[in-house]
């Protein structure tokens, strides 16, 4: 009763929160719908699918895309090329390409990235510009040669074709990041390392990398993200399933006449998780880099 | 003489080149080398398929650029492209910051929901607009139909405008929540005294806003104004899937132009000359972009 007393005369209509709450929804919608519609279509039998009007949920769900790409069937086997049976290899190739860019990454960048947050030198900004530069460098800017190289050295349709151009990608992003986490760790810890006479490799690999190990985790995510979501140099670079990478078969499903709509939607479905996942488990470190660096131009 | 024989241990500046070498090396290998090379390139007449033609033309390449209508209609299709995806992205992300930047219950999942188009490869990307914008079965033909909006199914994406437009669509969602976040980062440094400061001078929700977030913003914009148009400048796997570049030319942007000239046709002297004006624009640009972090004084080491 006594909340009753205290409720204003003059009743206020709260718009603000209205107009929040509106703008919110609609752009939750607009974010979220979309994706909706190729998970919802993945489960989808091809008729239903394209059925009009459209069937908003799958009516009879089934699972029918996916385990086409272990064991297609007749008109799956058809669908872009040979794009369903090469699915899971290029699932298999981004998976190994996008790791090892990641570790090849930290290793090049964890020493770059240390050496201007802790050390005073000479050409520092120079050089920190130099890296940055290098990340404005379209890649398109690059491919040609690069493929003329990589055909010289044989390494056409390789791994390491793509591990290495990726490497040059997320290179300067990586030292980026890692040198903004780097100066968020005391240096009382190396000095008291110091102290008690470890060595300078001692200390980063005992002391400095595991507290600086979230820095190092978001920064491998990156990498891993950039590779594995690649498409023109992975175009120029794979020709067969020994090296074709995920948005390259993705790609072959959206160029073919023949397509399967429901296929299509299930490689991309594939394509996607593993970013997202990454994305969401490590939200908050790649926020906090994305806006500390302003990286990924 | 025995303060030079002493050994010292190695000064900061010689450790912090050794601690760069690996990576200056990498980056010289991979990027400096490859450039220079792309330009040595775009100086040659080099197709792939006529290896016997292959020699020295000086600047033919780049001459040629001035009345090659595929080159010169590319050029304008991206200029527009960077222009509406622009555009359209920052009103988008400047609204959504806004947003995100206010306490209420579900921001935590709305700000998951941002980072969705940004986790996106840029082909799936193109195929599920696909599937949305299709003219026989697409999601956007359905939902409009059944809003009422259309009376039969369009073709949305084969007239020259049409496809234009969809495509910036498609592009905007896909680099939407970057920008959001940057904006974000730049909303959340505001000091919240300044806006009660605002609010005892009794100025309203609109005064506030430009008198206070604006100016606050002005750097984080910039930031987003410049990297996007770089994004949209360079713009491929959403087109390339999408669209192809059609109907006829008019998604036929300069990098899509420039894959099609060393992939399809295998001319890669004068895809190296198209590569190099891309370049020489986006440095531009660049310099642009590493000037104002440097104003900001992000380079201190």
């Amino acid at each position: 009763m006594s909340t009753l007393v205290q409720v204003p005369l003059r009743y206020r209509i709260p718009w603000k929160k209205i107009a929040l709450y509106v703008l919110a929804i609609a752009f939750g919608l607009y974010l979220v719908l979309p994706f909706y519609w190729i998970v919802a279509m993945s489960f989808m039998h091809e008729a239903d699918a394209i059925a009009v009007p459209p069937n908003w949920v799958p009516v009879n769900p089934t699972l029918e895309n996916y385990l086409g790409f272990v064991n297609p069937n007749a008109a799956q086997e058809l669908v872009g090329g040979r794009a369903v049976s090469e699915t899971p290899y290029s699932l298999r190739n981004s998976l190994i390409v996008a790791s090892a860019t990641a570790v090849l990454n930290l290793a090049l960048a964890t020493f770059a990235a240390y050496s201007f947050s802790r050390l005073k030198f000479r050409g520092s900004q120079v050089l920190l510009v130099l890296y940055l530069l290098t990340r404005m460098v379209p890649g398109i800017a690059i491919i040609i040669p690069f493929y003329l190289l990589m055909r010289q050295f044989g390494l056409l349709d390789t791994y390491l074709a793509l591990i290495l151009s990726y490497t040059t990608f997320a290179l300067p992003i990586t030292i980026w990041i890692l040198k903004d986490f780097f100066r968020s760790v005391p240096r009382e810890l190396e000095e008291a390392a110091r102290v008690d006479r470890c060595g300078w490799f001692r200390t980063m690999w005992s002391v400095f990398l595991p507290v600086a190990a979230p820095g190092l985790v978001a920064a491998a995510v990156f990498a891993f993200m950039t590779a594995w979501n690649e498409f023109m140099f992975a175009l120029f670079l794979t020709s067969t399933k020994a090296a074709k990478t995920i948005p390259v078969v993705a790609a072959n499903f959206a160029t073919d006449f023949n397509t399967q709509f429901t296929v299509m939607a299930a490689a991309g479905v594939l394509a996607v998780v593993p970013p997202l996942v990454l994305a969401l488990l490590f939200q908050r470190k790649l926020v906090q880099g994305m806006a500390a660096g302003s990286v990924k131009g | 003489m025995s303060v030079l024989t002493e050994r010292r241990p190695l000064g900061d500046s010689a450790k912090a080149w050794a601690l760069n070498a690996p990576a200056i090396t990498v980056i010289a290998l991979l990027v400096a080398y490859p450039i220079g090379y792309s330009f040595y390139v775009s100086l040659q007449r080099n197709n792939l398929k006529r290896p016997r033609a292959k020699r020295f033309i000086g600047f033919d390449n780049y001459k040629s650029l001035l009345s090659d209508d595929a080159f010169l209609s590319a050029l304008k299709v991206s200029a527009v492209f960077v222009l509406v995806v622009l555009g359209l992205t920052v009103i988008l992300a400047l609204i959504l910051a806004l947003v995100l930047n206010e306490r209420f219950r579900g921001r935590g999942l709305l700000l998951s929901l941002a980072l969705l188009p940004w986790a996106m490869p840029g082909v799936v990307n193109g195929l599920m607009w696909r599937t949305i914008f299709d003219a026989k079965t697409g999601a956007l033909n359905g939902l409009m139909m059944q809003l009422g909006l259309i009376d039969t199914y369009q073709a949305w994406l084969t007239s020259a405008t049409g496809a234009f437009l969809f495509t910036a669509l498609a592009q905007v969602w896909n680099t939407l929540p970057f920008s959001v976040i940057i904006l974000l980062a730049g909303l959340s440094t505001i000091p919240s005294e300044l806006y009660d400061a605002a609010t005892v001078d009794r100025a309203g929700a609109f005064r506030r806003f430009t008198q206070v977030t604006v100016p606050w913003l002005l750097h984080p914009l910039l930031i987003v104004l410049i990297l996007e148009t770089m994004n949209a400048f360079r713009a491929f796997d959403t087109i390339y899937v999408l669209t192809g570049g059609g109907p006829g030319d008019a998604t036929t942007t300069i990098a899509l132009l420039d894959v099609q000239t060393v992939l399809t046709f295998t001319d890669f002297g004068l895809g190296s000359a198209y590569a190099w004006v891309i370049t020489a624009i986006t440095l531009i640009i660049s310099v642009g972009y590493i000037g104002l972090l440097y104003r900001k004084g992000n380079f201190e080491v």
